[in-house]
C-alpha cells in the first residue's frame, strides 16, 4: 500500500486551491489508471453497471491482442522471408544479429520479434505525442484525462504500414487527436472515428508513404503488392495465381499494414467484444449484409472492363482492412448511429460504400478507412431521421 | 408647391420621380445596362489583341520548352520563327493545303464530324480524333529537318493531359516530353511536370530495329541498357498507364506512325 | 471622423473578418490559396472589387429602386468583375489560367454582395469605398495566411521561390501532399478561426443551447 499512501499524501496539491492544482488531470489519469476510480454513480436514475468506461475502453485494448500477435509474426515473417533472397539490411538487422536471434522464417520467435522492432517504435510513438495532446488538452480544458485514448493509440499504430516514417506517426496522430476529437469537445463528442482520421491525413498528405507496392515489406529492393492492388489490376484470380490462398488471407499471410492482414485474428476479437457486449450485433450484421449484398450485386452484373466486379464477397471479407475496420472501428459507440435501426443502416452504409470505393474509384484500392470516416459523418443524421420516424409513428398511433 | 415643379425643366421633375416609380426603375436598368455594356465591351474590344498574343505565346512556349529552346526571358515570338508548322493527314502521313495553318486547331477540329472519326479502339480515352493535326518542324542551319514536335493528349486518372513530344529527326530517338494541361493529383500523378521524370525520355526509342513499336511507361524493371521503358512514377499508376496508353496510341499506327515512316524514308524533307 | 474611417479600414481584418467571422467567400478560398502568388492576385482582384463596387453603388444609392436594387448591385459587380478578368487575361496570362474560372465567380463572392448591401446603400461613397478595401484588405489577410501554409508545407516554397529543397527534387524535405488539395483550406482556416477567439473570446458566439447537469448529490 505504499503507493497508495504516496497517491493519498500529494492528492491535496492537485485538489482546488493546492500547488499544482493545474495539473489535477495529470494526476488523476495516472491515479485512475492505477486503481478504480473514486466517483462512482450512486443516485438514481442512473442505471449502474460493472462495465465503466475504463472498462470498455480495456476489453477493446485486449480484443485487438490476436491482431497484435498475428501481426507482429506476420510482418517479421514477411521479412525474414524477403531476407532470404535480398540479404539482410537495416537497424533491426543488426539488432537482432547481435543477440543472435537470427532471420529465420520458420522460427516463429524470431518472426515475431522482428515484427515487434517494427510495431514498438510507431507505437510508442503514438503514445508519447497523442499523449502529449491529451494532457494538453486535459490541463488548459480541466477535464480529466480519458482512457479512450489508449483505445485510440492501439489501433492507430495496427493500422499503420510497418515502415511508416515515425515523424509522419507523430504528424497523423496529432491531426487525429486534434482535428478529429478535441475540436470537437474530447471523447465522447467526437463524430468521427480519431485513429482513421489520422490515418486518412497521413494517406492524402503522405501517399508515397501509405500505399503502393514497397512500403508492406520494408526490406530494400522488395516490392510486394497488396491483395487489393492486385485484384484491382488484374483480377482476384491473379491473387491465386500468385500464390496467395484464401486461407493465407484469411490467417493473415500477406502483404499489408501492421495489424489488420489476419481476419481470423479480428474474428476472435470479434467474438471477444460481441460476448462482453462491448460491440453492437447490430452495426456488425448491417456491415455484413451491405458488403455481401452489394459485392454479390456487382458479381451479377459484371463488367468486361473492371475486374473487381467479379470479386466474390468471401474475398471481400479477407483482404485489406475490411475485417479490421468492421471489428474495432465500425462498432466504435461514439462514432457509429445510436439508434437500433440506424444501427442498421450505418452497418449497412459502410459495407455498400467499402465495396463501391474498392470496386469504381480507380484511385483507390483500399475503401474500408474511407467508407467507415463516411458513415461516421452520416451518422447523426441517419438516427435523426429514425427518431423523427419514431415520432411520426406515435403520433399516427396515439392520435 | 405646384408653381415650384413648373419652374423646372423635364429632366429636373424626372429625377424628382419617386425612386421606385415605375419610369424611373425601367430609366436606371436601361441606363445602367448601357453603361456597364459599354464599359465591359470597351474593356474586351480593347484587350483582344493582347490576350490572342498571350494564349499564342503561351503555346508556343510549350512548344519550345519540349524542343529544349526556351530559357525564362527567351523572346518567344522570335524563338518560335524558327519552327515550320504543318498539317498532317494522320491516315496517308502527307502534308496538307486544305487549311490554314495559322488558325486550324487540331483539338477543336476533334469534335467537328467532318474532320474527325469516332474511335472503337481507344486506349487514350480521347472519343473523337482529328483527321489532321498541326505539327512542327525544325531544322538546322544546313536546312535539313533536326527535329519535330508532335501534339499528344490522352486521359490520366482524372483528366485529359495534353502535351507534346518532341523526336529526333530521324523520327524514333525521343527528345523530349511535356504536358502544359493536366489536372492529375498535386504529389503523385502530377509528378509527370517533374524534371527528374521528363529527364527519363530524352534518348529513348519509340521503336526497335524491326519498326515495331516498343515504347513502354511501366513499373517492372527493365532489362538491362533497355532503349525503349520508362519508369512509371511511384505511387502514381493510373497516372502512368495513361500516360504509357496516350504516347502509344499517338506514335502507333492510329496516329503519327505513317508520317513518322515518311520521315524515315526521307519522303518528307 | 478620420478615427472611424481608420477603423472601417482595420476592423475587418480581424474584429469583423469576412472570413473568419461571417464565413463568407469561403469557395475561393478553398480554391485559389494552394500558391502564394495566386491568392495574392486574387486578393487584389476581390480588394478592386469590393472597392469600387461599393463606391458606384453608393454614388447610385439614392437613385436605384427598391425593387430592382439586387440586380442594379449585381450588374455593377458583375462589369468591374469581367473588366478585371479581362485585365488579367491580358496582362498576367499564366496567373489568369490558374485562376481560371475563380475571377468570374467574384460576381458570387458573398463578400462583395454583402458590403454592397449592408454598407454601401446607406452610406457615401468615399466611406463605401474604404469599406469595401477594408473588407478585401481582410478577405486578402486570411487567403495570405492560408496561403503561407499550403505553398510552404505543400510544395516547400514561398512565391514560387524554394525554402525547403524536397525529396523529388534531391532535397530533403518531404512535402505534405494534402496541403496542395482544396480541402486542407477548410482545415487550415478553421484553426484560423480557433486561433482568433481564443485570442478575442469575444468573437465565439453564444452557445444556442446549454447541456444541462444533474446536481450532484
Amino acid at each position: 500500500m505504499g503507493l497508495r499512501s504516496f497517491f493519498d499524501r500529494i492528492e491535496p496539491q492537485f485538489l482546488k486551491g493546492g500547488r499544482f492544482e493545474k495539473y489535477f488531470p495529470v494526476y488523476e489519469m495516472v491515479e485512475s489508471f492505477l486503481y478504480t476510480p473514486k466517483t462512482v454513480t450512486t443516485a438514481a436514475p442512473h442505471a449502474r453497471s460493472y462495465v465503466d468506461m475504463k472498462r470498455i475502453m480495456t476489453y477493446v485494448v485486449i480484443a485487438t491482442i490476436p491482431c497484435i500477435l498475428v501481426g507482429l509474426w506476420n510482418i517479421g515473417y514477411q521479412v525474414n522471408t524477403a531476407f532470404e533472397t535480398l540479404g539482410p539490411s537495416g537497424w533491426r538487422a543488426l539488432v537482432l544479429d547481435t543477440f543472435g536471434i537470427g532471420f529465420n522464417a520458420s522460427n516463429p520467435f524470431a518472426n515475431f520479434l522482428h515484427g515487434a522492432l517494427y510495431f514498438l517504435p510507431i507505437y510508442i510513438t503514438t503514445l508519447v505525442v497523442g499523449g502529449i495532446w491529451e494532457v494538453l488538452f486535459a490541463t488548459i480544458r480541466r477535464h480529466e484525462v480519458n482512457e479512450g485514448f489508449l483505445v485510440t493509440s492501439m489501433l492507430y499504430a495496427l493500422i499503420m504500414p510497418p515502415d511508416a516514417p515515425l515523424w509522419q506517426v507523430a504528424l497523423g496522430i496529432s491531426f487525429g487527436v486534434v482535428i478529429g476529437k478535441e475540436v470537437f469537445g474530447g471523447t465522447g463528442k467526437n463524430f468521427l472515428n480519431p485513429a482513421l482520421t489520422g490515418r486518412a491525413f497521413l494517406y492524402f498528405a503522405y501517399p508515397a508513404n501509405m500505399s503502393g507496392d514497397t512500403i508492406w515489406t520494408p526490406v530494400d529492393g522488395f516490392s510486394g503488392a497488396t491483395s487489393l492492388a492486385i485484384a484491382a489490376a488484374d483480377g482476384y484470380q491473379e491473387i491465386i495465381a500468385r500464390g496467395t490462398t484464401w486461407m493465407d488471407s484469411f490467417i493473415g499471410v500477406v502483404q499489408g499494414s501492421i495489424g489488420e492482414t489476419s481476419a481470423l485474428a479480428c474474428f476472435i476479437g470479434l467474438v471477444f467484444l460481441l460476448i462482453t457486449k462491448i460491440a453492437n450485433w447490430r452495426l456488425v450484421v448491417g456491415c455484413l449484409a451491405g458488403m455481401i449484398g452489394f459485392s454479390t450485386l456487382l458479381n451479377v452484373i459484371g463488367s468486361d472492363t473492371n475486374p473487381m466486379f467479379a470479386m466474390p464477397w468471401y474475398w471481400h471479407l479477407v483482404v485489406g482492412g475490411y475485417a479490421f475496420g468492421l471489428v474495432f472501428m465500425v462498432t466504435e459507440p461514439v462514432s457509429a448511429s445510436h439508434t437500433n435501426l440506424g444501427r442498421y443502416i450505418y452497418g449497412a452504409l459502410i459495407g455498400f460504400m467499402v465495396v463501391m470505393i474498392r470496386v469504381v474509384n480507380p484511385a483507390f484500392p483500399e475503401g474500408m478507412m474511407l467508407a467507415i470516416l463516411f458513415g461516421n459523418v452520416f451518422a447523426p443524421l441517419i438516427d435523426y431521421f429514425v427518431v423523427q420516424a419514431n415520432i411520426r409513428r406515435r403520433a399516427r398511433r396515439d392520435a | 408647391m405646384p408653381d415650384e415643379n413648373q419652374n423646372k425643366g423635364p429632366l429636373r421633375r424626372f429625377i424628382d420621380l419617386p425612386t421606385d416609380s415605375v419610369p424611373k426603375t425601367i430609366f436606371v436598368a436601361v441606363a445602367l445596362c448601357l453603361v456597364a455594356s459599354m464599359v465591359v465591351s470597351a474593356a474586351a474590344v480593347a484587350l483582344r489583341p493582347l490576350q490572342e498574343v498571350n494564349k499564342l505565346v503561351d503555346k508556343q512556349i510549350n512548344i519550345l520548352e519540349v524542343a529544349g529552346l526556351y530559357e525564362e526571358g527567351t523572346d518567344v515570338v522570335e524563338a518560335f520563327s524558327v519552327f515550320e508548322p504543318h498539317i498532317v493527314e494522320l491516315a496517308t502521313g502527307e502534308f496538307t493545303d486544305e487549311f490554314d495553318v495559322e488558325t486550324f486547331d487540331g483539338l477543336a477540329a476533334a469534335s467537328d464530324p467532318e474532320l474527325s472519326i469516332e474511335l472503337d479502339d481507344d486506349p487514350a480515352s480521347i472519343g473523337r480524333q482529328s483527321k489532321y493535326k498541326t505539327i512542327y518542324i525544325l531544322r538546322d542551319d544546313a536546312g535539313e529537318i533536326d527535329k519535330v514536335v508532335l501534339p499528344i493528349h490522352g486521359y490520366g486518372l482524372w483528366s485529359t493531359l495534353y502535351g507534346f513530344i518532341a523526336l529526333e529527326e530521324n523520327g524514333n530517338d525521343i527528345f523530349g516530353l511535356q504536358f502544359y494541361e493536366h489536372g492529375e493529383t498535386p504529389g503523385l500523378g502530377a509528378e509527370i511536370d517533374n524534371p527528374r521524370w521528363k529527364a527519363l525520355w530524352p534518348g529513348k526509342k519509340l521503336t526497335d530495329e524491326d519498326g515495331s513499336l516498343q515504347i513502354t511507361v511501366a513499373k517492372t524493371a527493365p532489362p538491362a541498357g533497355d532503349e525503349h521503358h520508362i519508369d512509371a512514377l511511384a505511387g502514381a499508376t493510373l497516372t502512368s498507364v495513361g500516360v504509357n496508353n496516350l504516347v502509344r496510341f499517338w506514335m502507333g499506327e492510329a496516329g503519327f506512325a505513317p508520317f513518322l515512316e515518311k520521315l524515315q524514308s526521307g519522303e518528307i524533307s | 471622423m478620420s478615427q472611424t474611417r481608420k477603423q472601417m479600414l482595420t476592423d475587418p481584418l480581424v474584429d469583423n473578418n469576412p472570413i473568419t467571422l461571417q464565413v463568407l467567400g469561403i469557395c475561393s478560398a478553398l480554391a485559389v490559396t494552394s500558391s502564394l502568388q495566386v491568392a495574392f492576385v486574387m486578393s487584389l482582384a476581390v480588394t478592386f472589387v469590393t472597392a469600387f463596387s461599393s463606391m458606384f453603388i453608393s454614388i447610385l444609392r439614392n437613385q436605384i429602386p427598391g425593387s430592382i436594387r439586387i440586380i442594379v448591385q449585381m450588374v455593377i459587380i458583375a462589369s468591374l468583375v469581367i473588366v478585371v478578368d479581362q485585365v488579367l487575361k491580358a496582362y498576367a496570362f499564366e496567373i489568369s489560367k490558374t485562376l481560371s474560372v475563380f475571377v468570374g465567380l467574384i460576381i458570387t463572392n458573398c463578400i462583395v454582395m454583402g458590403r454592397a448591401e449592408a454598407f454601401a446603400m446607406k452610406n457615401p461613397p468615399i466611406a463605401s469605398f474604404i469599406d469595401g478595401v477594408g473588407n478585401g484588405l481582410g478577405y486578402g489577410l486570411i487567403l495570405m495566411l492560408v496561403g503561407f501554409f499550403r505553398e510552404l508545407f505543400g510544395s516547400g516554397s514561398l512565391f514560387g521561390i524554394t525554402i525547403f529543397q524536397t525529396v523529388n527534387n534531391g532535397g530533403w524535405y518531404v512535402p505534405n501532399g494534402m496541403l496542395l488539395l482544396p480541402p486542407s483550406a477548410f482545415f487550415l482556416i478553421g484553426l484560423i478561426i480557433w486561433a482568433f477567439r481564443s485570442w478575442k473570446p469575444e468573437q465565439v458566439e453564444e452557445r444556442e443551447f446549454k447541456i444541462q447537469t444533474v446536481e450532484e448529490h
